[in-house]
């Protein structure tokens, strides 16, 4: 059963908190990784709740509430996230201080705020929600499995009207300096904005929180529908993709010429990247192509980003120089399709359209 | 006992992360809970911990806590008082 994008909150690299404005300027961090633009946080949350809350929380409760407000909607039917890692900076910091004090005292705000579900929970508390709220921690497809929960949520139960859905994750010292020695990610400062032209090993490491009101029926500013999601893991290789990926569109009575916009995970990783453009060479030569990564970077939530993406050009009916993989024009975008793979592992798709 | 409250003072708004509270907003005999500062059950834990962090102290009856964590003179008396006594 599709489901309707009917409000926004995005927290990301780029200036994406005023839903108004889409891409007009694109900042450009030339550095190794990309760190959110924050918004001024007690615009958003209480003083007194604020000091206990960790950068990922405060992300991800203010995006929630740019949301919730744009939505006029104050009490959801349900609470889904996703997420790959979870609040690394509480978890950073009472694991640091187990080892510090020889496994004996911890702080109980570090170790409460730690566990995964912190987020959809504080949402929950902030609103007094006692509606069913989840948190997927599926590696590369923590935001898919989310999503693939919202959309039963509305296929079960005819009474769930609006779910709040989000995608989290954040950057610590730690995280860089530990995924940095496995050498994932390119070790010098560059235009991030030039990624693909980037030969060097490795890709670049971002974050980001983006919250969407899902709903089951079109609201007045409804942005897009979101048809359908699907997950592969671990295909064989670039023959089982592209067969998933036609049998996928077939399933929506789609075929390949009907995409408008095909959406690439590309993440500066030559190795990594190779599959898309195999799988570009053999579906997509005559698609318009774009990109998000050197946007948002990459994380295991990225597709939360590239949803707000496709979601807001549906909308605008504009595709941003800066997505675009090749120059084109795009006229009437109706269908665009995402198509992400993590570390070739959680291979997904997402199908939004035009309402 | 001067120097010592104001060194708690300090070092409770850095642990429970009082934004926008100097050491001179809070009085030293006014109770630490049920005031403006708005602390709770929480921020007791925390207090626990970093009186056991920072002066190797431990409060194990219920009852001492109460007397204990009333403010932070009490705090300091209590600090003063068994200083490298250890467990209390």
């Amino acid at each position: 059963m599709p489901a309707y994008i009917n409000s926004i909150g995005n927290i990301s690299p780029q200036h994406s908190l005023d839903n108004n404005l889409f891409l007009e300027e694109v900042v450009d961090h030339y550095g190794s990784h990309l760190t959110c633009k924050e918004p001024n946080y007690r615009d958003f949350i209480a003083g007194a709740n604020l000091r206990r809350m960790s950068r990922v929380i405060k992300m991800g409760v203010s995006a929630a509430k740019i949301c919730l407000e744009e939505a006029q909607i104050d009490n959801p039917d349900a609470i889904i996230v996703g997420t790959g890692l979870g609040c690394m900076e509480d978890t950073d910091k009472f694991l640091s201080a187990i080892y510090e004090s020889n496994e004996e005292i911890i702080s109980p705000t570090q170790f409460i705020q730690s566990t995964h579900n912190s987020v959809a929970s504080q949402i929950a508390i902030m609103l007094g929600c006692n509606n069913y709220n989840f948190t997927y921690v599926h590696r590369g497809f923590s935001f898919e499995s989310a999503l693939f929960d919202a959309l039963l949520q509305f296929e079960e139960d005819e009474s769930v009207k609006n779910i709040l859905l989000g995608g989290i994750d954040e950057i610590t010292p730690n995280y860089l300096s530990i995924t940095g020695r496995l050498r994932q990610w390119k070790p010098n400062e560059y235009s991030q904005l030039s990624l693909l032209a980037n030969h060097l090993r490795g890709s670049l490491p971002g974050e980001g929180a983006a919250f969407f009101m899902l709903g089951s029926e079109q609201a007045q500013h409804t942005y897009a529908q979101l048809q359908a999601v699907g997950m592969r893991y671990k295909p064989a290789d670039e023959s089982e993709i592209t067969q998933y990926i036609t049998g996928f569109l077939a399933s929506q009575d789609l075929a390949i010429q009907d995409i408008d916009l095909v959406l690439l995970g590309l993440n500066g990783n030559t190795e990594l990247d190779k599959v898309y453009y195999r799988v570009r060479d053999l579906l997509f030569k005559h698609n318009h192509l774009g990109y998000f990564k050197h946007l948002c970077g990459e994380y295991k939530t990225a597709t939360a980003f590239g949803m707000w993406l496709a979601a807001q050009i549906l909308h605008k009916q504009r595709v941003p120089e800066a997505v675009k993989l090749e120059p084109f024009q795009a006229k009437n975008i109706n269908n665009i399709l995402i198509y992400n793979n993590y570390s070739n592992i959680n291979h997904s798709l997402l199908l939004l359209k035009n309402v | 006992m001067e120097t010592l409250i104001t060194d708690l003072k300090t070092q409770i708004i850095e642990h429970l992360n009082l934004e926008g509270v100097s050491p001179g907003d809070i009085d030293a005999d006014e109770p630490l809970f049920g005031s403006e500062l708005g602390l709770d059950s929480i921020d007791a834990l925390e207090i626990i911990v970093m009186l056991e962090r920072i002066y190797g102290l431990k409060i194990k009856s219920q009852e001492e806590g109460k007397k204990v964590f009333y403010s932070v003179r009490t705090l300091a008396e209590f600090i003063s008082e068994n200083k490298g006594l250890g467990v209390v």
